[in-house]
């Protein structure tokens, strides 16, 4: 009880020094929210474009052509080398016939053009489906040219090279994220050390008192470091207020766009956890920066 | 209660004390007194630890104050209270916060806070200002916050610097007769004052300090009139031991 009323009595100073020193402790709160907000844009970019990666990387299965006289030794022998590479799913088999019915339900406007050619042109063909991670597996490549390699492949459709592309895109999208948010991160603890100290200031005459009737140094210096972690908190939800409105506009502005190539990247706010996350930088640069003012010394 | 052994302290190569040595009983109410630049604040600090001794031994309730870790101080303090010259009343906070300030900080609920403070304000009359500022006190009602604020944690040690310094006669006597209620009360009292008029009609043990070491320990029934102290160096002191009064 007496632990819990003497946390209660903490959060109640803390909020207090932040009252009083409002101004700065706005300047403080809004300075950690836009540096929040940045490293959010570019999180928020990260995971829609990594959205896109994986929706690529599920629509697109390997395709092994067949050649039209391929026997069908050659092509048990080519869907056993695929499902023992452990690299791959599923092995469909699609015959020229069934190419030729997904043309036309996919395009059938060109149907007539299809009927009008003598013969079937679609040929029959191998699909794989790959599994997770085998994307980025070093042996897919290998895997491929052996299946290319095969007498009854005319030829493998997958291009594999731009989607590690645009992967590598990704990375490096979240990554300068990451070194801005860092960066950040750190000015935005600075501001909240200065502002802390500045309620340091104001209060001195109440510290000396505290300290001379023997107040523990735990409580002195407590309301100062919980005023760090206030305004890294408040800054961190201020964040993803903006960036869910940012987010807002940028849907808003999407669907009035006749660019339909804006949709497929932008699909999806943060996740709950990456939000989480977003707070909890908030919450440790408050800490970090409250830390910093508010050790022995200073106080 | 409190025990200076041989207690030396000096400030920037200046000796204050020297070789001082004094005991206090429990429950005594002991005065402390001598001219300005004494050393009586300085005998204070040594007490609550605002100062660490140069060289002896401070004893309080058995505990060396001056081998104790900085984080054992403040534990050392809530067993004292002490009322200091300028008060240290806090502007911007009421007569109950200024009151229940350390009471808030150590946990205790607020029914409890406002019944303590409730209690020490009644014993110095100030009850019914509880929601004034310090600013709207006189001097001698913010001496009395000070003095509930000392009381509320029910110090062991009640230690005062000066407490009559700022106030006219009647005040500081009206503060005397608080101290010696609390004294009565069970509470060690040792307050650190120049004047000796008040000494006398408070009638209690009375340590003089004089060039760092205590001079004597006086009763009031020693104590020599005010007139037959003697000057040294523009300074009025008692006089010395077997001097005629």
């Amino acid at each position: 009880m007496r632990r819990g009323a003497a946390f209660a009595s903490l959060l109640d100073e803390a909020f207090s020094g932040l009252w009083r020193a409002r101004r700065v402790t706005v300047v403080s709160i809004l300075q950690i929210s836009f540096s929040l907000f940045l490293v959010g844009l570019f999180l928020l970019a990260a995971e829609n474009l990594g959205g896109v990666v994986d929706t690529l990387r599920e629509e697109t299965a390997v395709t092994l052509f067949l050649r039209s006289g391929a026997d069908e030794a050659s092509k048990a022998t080519v869907e056993r080398t695929a499902l023992e590479s452990k690299l791959v799913a599923a092995v469909r088999r699609v015959s020229a016939e069934e190419a030729r019915g997904r043309f036309a339900r996919s395009f059938g406007s060109l149907t007539g053009a299809a009927g009008t050619l003598s013969g079937n042109p679609f040929p029959a063909s191998i699909e794989l489906d790959l599994l997770p991670g085998a994307i980025s597996s070093a042996a897919l490549r290998p895997f491929l040219a052996n299946l290319a390699a095969s007498p009854a492949v005319e030829e493998v459709q997958f291009d594999v090279d731009w989607i590690r592309r645009l992967r590598g895109v990704v990375r490096l999208v979240a990554a300068a994220g990451l070194a801005t948010g860092v960066f950040l991160a750190l000015g935005a603890a600075f501001t909240i050390a200065n502002v802390v100290r500045l309620t340091i200031l104001l209060h001195r005459d109440e510290i000396d008192i505290l300290r001379l009737v023997g107040a523990p140094e735990v409580l002195i210096r407590g309301p100062f470091l919980l005023g760090g972690v206030l305004q890294g908190l408040f800054g961190g939800i201020v964040a993803l207020g903006l960036l869910a409105l940012a987010f807002r506009g940028l849907l808003f502005f999407v669907s009035s766009t006749e660019n339909v190539l804006l949709g497929v990247f932008v699909v999806r706010f943060l996740s709950p956890a990456i939000c989480g996350v977003l707070v909890l930088g908030g919450v440790l640069a408050g800490l970090l920066g409250g830390t910093v003012a508010s050790r022995r010394g200073h106080v | 209660m409190i025990e200076f052994y041989r207690v030396s302290k000096e400030y920037h190569g200046r000796r204050v004390l020297k070789n001082l040595s004094f005991k206090v009983a429990q429950g005594e109410f002991v005065f402390l007194t001598g001219p300005s630049g004494a050393g009586k604040t300085t005998v204070l600090k040594l007490l609550y630890r605002a100062e660490g001794p140069g060289e002896g031994q401070i004893l309080v309730n058995g505990r060396n104050v001056g081998a104790m870790t900085p984080g054992r101080v403040p534990e050392l303090r809530r067993t004292m209270g002490i009322v200091f010259q300028d008060y240290k009343l806090l502007p911007s906070r009421t007569v109950f916060e200024n009151v229940s300030f350390v009471l808030k900080f150590l946990g205790v609920p607020l029914a409890e806070r406002r019944r303590r403070a409730y209690q020490v304000l009644r014993l110095v009359e100030l009850h019914h200002r509880v929601n004034a500022l310090p600013e709207e006190l006189s001097g001698g009602e913010q001496q009395r916050v000070a003095l509930a604020r000392a009381l509320v944690n029910e110090p062991e040690l009640l230690v005062a610097d000066e407490p009559t310094g700022n106030l006219d006669h009647r005040l500081a006597q009206e503060v005397m007769r608080l101290f010696s209620q609390i004294n009565v009360r069970g509470t060690t009292v040792l307050v650190a004052t120049h004047d000796v008029n008040l000494i006398r009609e408070t009638g209690r043990r009375c340590l003089t300090l004089d060039r760092g070491g205590v001079l004597e320990g006086l009763v009031e029934a020693a104590l020599p009139p005010q007139a037959a102290w003697r000057r040294d160096g523009g300074v009025r002191l008692p006089p010395r031991e077997g001097e005629e009064h």
